[in-house]
């Protein structure tokens, strides 16, 4: 038996002297580091969807029915002269109708009989560099032949991002708040664990135990009752989130206005995370503790 | 500048610590001019000078109030004298740094009149408690808990719990916890104070034995009798002084 492995048995035995305290302290770390994992999701989430919307935004721009395909060129080249502008796609009659189709899912049945007639216009979708320069943009393809309705989507871009701030600052106060309290109240714990040895810490001091010996056992609790809250969150948090993506929009795959990212993608980031963020806890939750209660 | 002067007082006075123990290496334990006072009001010890050689045997002795409570506290620097030195294995107890305490410890072992044993564990979890302490080798750990626990005469009892063994064997048990760690000083704070005569006896055979082999024993008793009978040195206080200190029985000291 190392010394390492003996002290993390006494930290272990420490947890299972107060197990009622444990379990409630672990209750209290879990439930932050459940915070803490939704404010990661969300915001990968969100975050994603702004980079999404921003690389998806562009200007629609509307070509009058029924122009030859040379003058079709001639304005795709118009508009790829205006600086700041990046690339230009044509969009069909056709293929506009189809994006309807798909837009519409389920609910297509009234679109049907429209083929013939196709009241889809065909577009250019111009996408541009900086999104400052938008409306300067807007402005001079306004003036081009054959185009007759430029559109682009500022407002998506700002519902989103105001969203994300809004969710993201709710998520920070209350998760850090919440950091804060679980700290005190693992150095509550410990405390009590300290109180509950003293008898051992007295012989110890006698026998000649270094500091850190007599320390490392309920740093160790700590530790514990950190991780193991931390995995459990990180379970509950997965679980949810694969049950809830399977009933949710999908990026890529909605509307495009927000969609979630599939867990494969996000569950590295959350494990690690909240692990870190349970060591810590648990670490300065019961260093906090113990200086002042393990003076010489 | 400060920090420098500091350094080097701290120098000067080790080697005065380490000359002591060149030239009076026979002296294990040793009070010069030692006096003691809390707040400046109580004064618990008053001008205390006394020497313990190498293998000795000593009994302290003398009415509560007394200063054997404080001399043992300066002894393992649980406090520092106000005045005066306490060195112990030549060491100046006042030059140790706070991080080496835990080590000078180990060199010293502690027996008390209420055992303080741990009551969760066993016999052997309490003695691998001490040598985990001093961080003791798996190996290490196996032989000096049959060598203690032979010593002490509990062989075979390393499974119990405190609770079921008599107050004697748990004695016993404290005693092989603070041999574990071979140290060269055994403390015993008044270790039959809560012992029948009988089994008190018992516990003094025992320190004489290990005191045989070696190990220099301080035992604080009120035990009239057996100070009288075991006809080993004396050093008796009152008040914060010593008023004797020589070989024999209570030294027809009586109070």
């Amino acid at each position: 038996m190392t010394t390492r492995s003996y002290l993390l048995k006494e930290g272990y035995d420490n947890l299972k002297k107060n197990a009622s305290k444990t379990f409630s302290t672990m209750l209290i770390i879990f439930l932050t580091l459940l915070i803490v994992g939704i404010f990661i999701v969300i915001f990968q989430n969100v975050n994603h969807n702004i980079k999404e919307v921003r690389e998806q935004q562009g200007l629609q721009a509307f070509i009058k029915d029924g122009i030859k395909e040379s003058d079709i060129e001639y304005a795709r080249s118009e508009i790829l002269q205006i600086e700041g502008v990046k690339s230009v796609d044509y969009i069909s009659k056709e293929a506009s109708y189809q994006d309807a189709l798909n837009v519409f899912g389920d609910q297509s049945y009234f679109l049907e009989g429209l083929e013939k007639v196709n009241p889809f216009p065909a577009s250019f979708i111009v996408r541009f560099y900086n999104i400052e320069e938008a409306n300067a943009i807007k402005e001079k393809i306004e003036k081009i032949d054959n185009i007759y309705n430029v559109q682009f989507n500022e407002g998506t871009i700002n519902a989103v991002i105001i969203i994300s701030r809004i969710a993201n600052i709710f998520l920070i106060s209350v998760g850090s708040v919440m950091l804060i309290v679980s700290m005190f109240i693992i150095s509550n714990t410990i405390k009590l664990a300290v109180y509950s040895n003293k008898r051992e810490i007295y012989i110890m001091r006698y026998i000649g135990a270094t500091n850190s010996f007599i320390r490392k056992p309920f740093i160790y609790e700590g530790i514990i009752m950190g991780v193991v809250s931390s995995l459990t969150s990180f379970m509950t948090i997965s679980i949810a989130y694969v049950v809830l993506y399977a009933r949710l929009p999908k990026v890529g795959t909605s509307l495009g206005i927000f969609g979630f990212i599939p867990y494969s993608q996000l569950w590295y980031q959350v494990l690690i995370i909240l692990l870190i963020i349970g060591l810590l806890i648990g670490m300065i939750g019961s260093a906090l503790s113990l200086r002042k209660y393990l003076k010489v | 500048m400060k920090k420098e002067e500091k350094v080097s007082i701290r120098r000067n006075t080790t080697t005065s610590a380490n000359d002591v123990s060149i030239f009076k290496n026979d002296s294990i334990i040793e009070f010069k001019n030692v006096t003691k006072d809390y707040n400046h009001e109580v004064v618990a010890l008053n001008k205390v000078s006394f020497k313990i050689k190498k293998g000795e045997f000593i009994f302290l002795v003398g009415p509560s109030g007394s200063g054997k409570s404080t001399i043992l506290k300066l002894l393992v620097r649980e406090e520092l004298a106000t005045e005066g030195n306490v060195i112990v294995n030549g060491q100046d107890v006042a030059n140790l740094k706070e991080k080496d305490v835990p080590f000078f410890r180990r060199k010293i072992g502690f027996v008390f009149q209420d055992f303080r044993l741990l009551y969760d564990r066993t016999v052997a979890e309490n003695i691998i408690f001490a040598l985990m302490v001093v961080g003791a080798t798996e190996r290490e750990i196996k032989m000096q808990l049959a060598n203690v626990l032979e010593l002490v005469g509990l062989t075979g009892k390393e499974n119990y719990y405190p609770n079921q063994l008599s107050g004697g064997e748990q004695q016993r048990v404290a005693l092989a916890r603070a041999l574990a760690t071979k140290p060269s000083v055994l403390i015993a704070d008044e270790p039959t104070g809560n012992l029948d005569p009988k089994t008190a006896d018992e516990i003094f055979k025992m320190l004489v034995e290990i005191n045989n082999r070696g190990t220099t024993i301080l035992v604080v008793t009120h035990a009239k009798d057996t100070v009288d009978k075991l006809n080993k040195r004396v050093i008796a206080l009152s008040a914060g002084r010593v008023i004797s200190d020589e070989k024999g029985g209570y030294a027809g000291y009586d109070y």
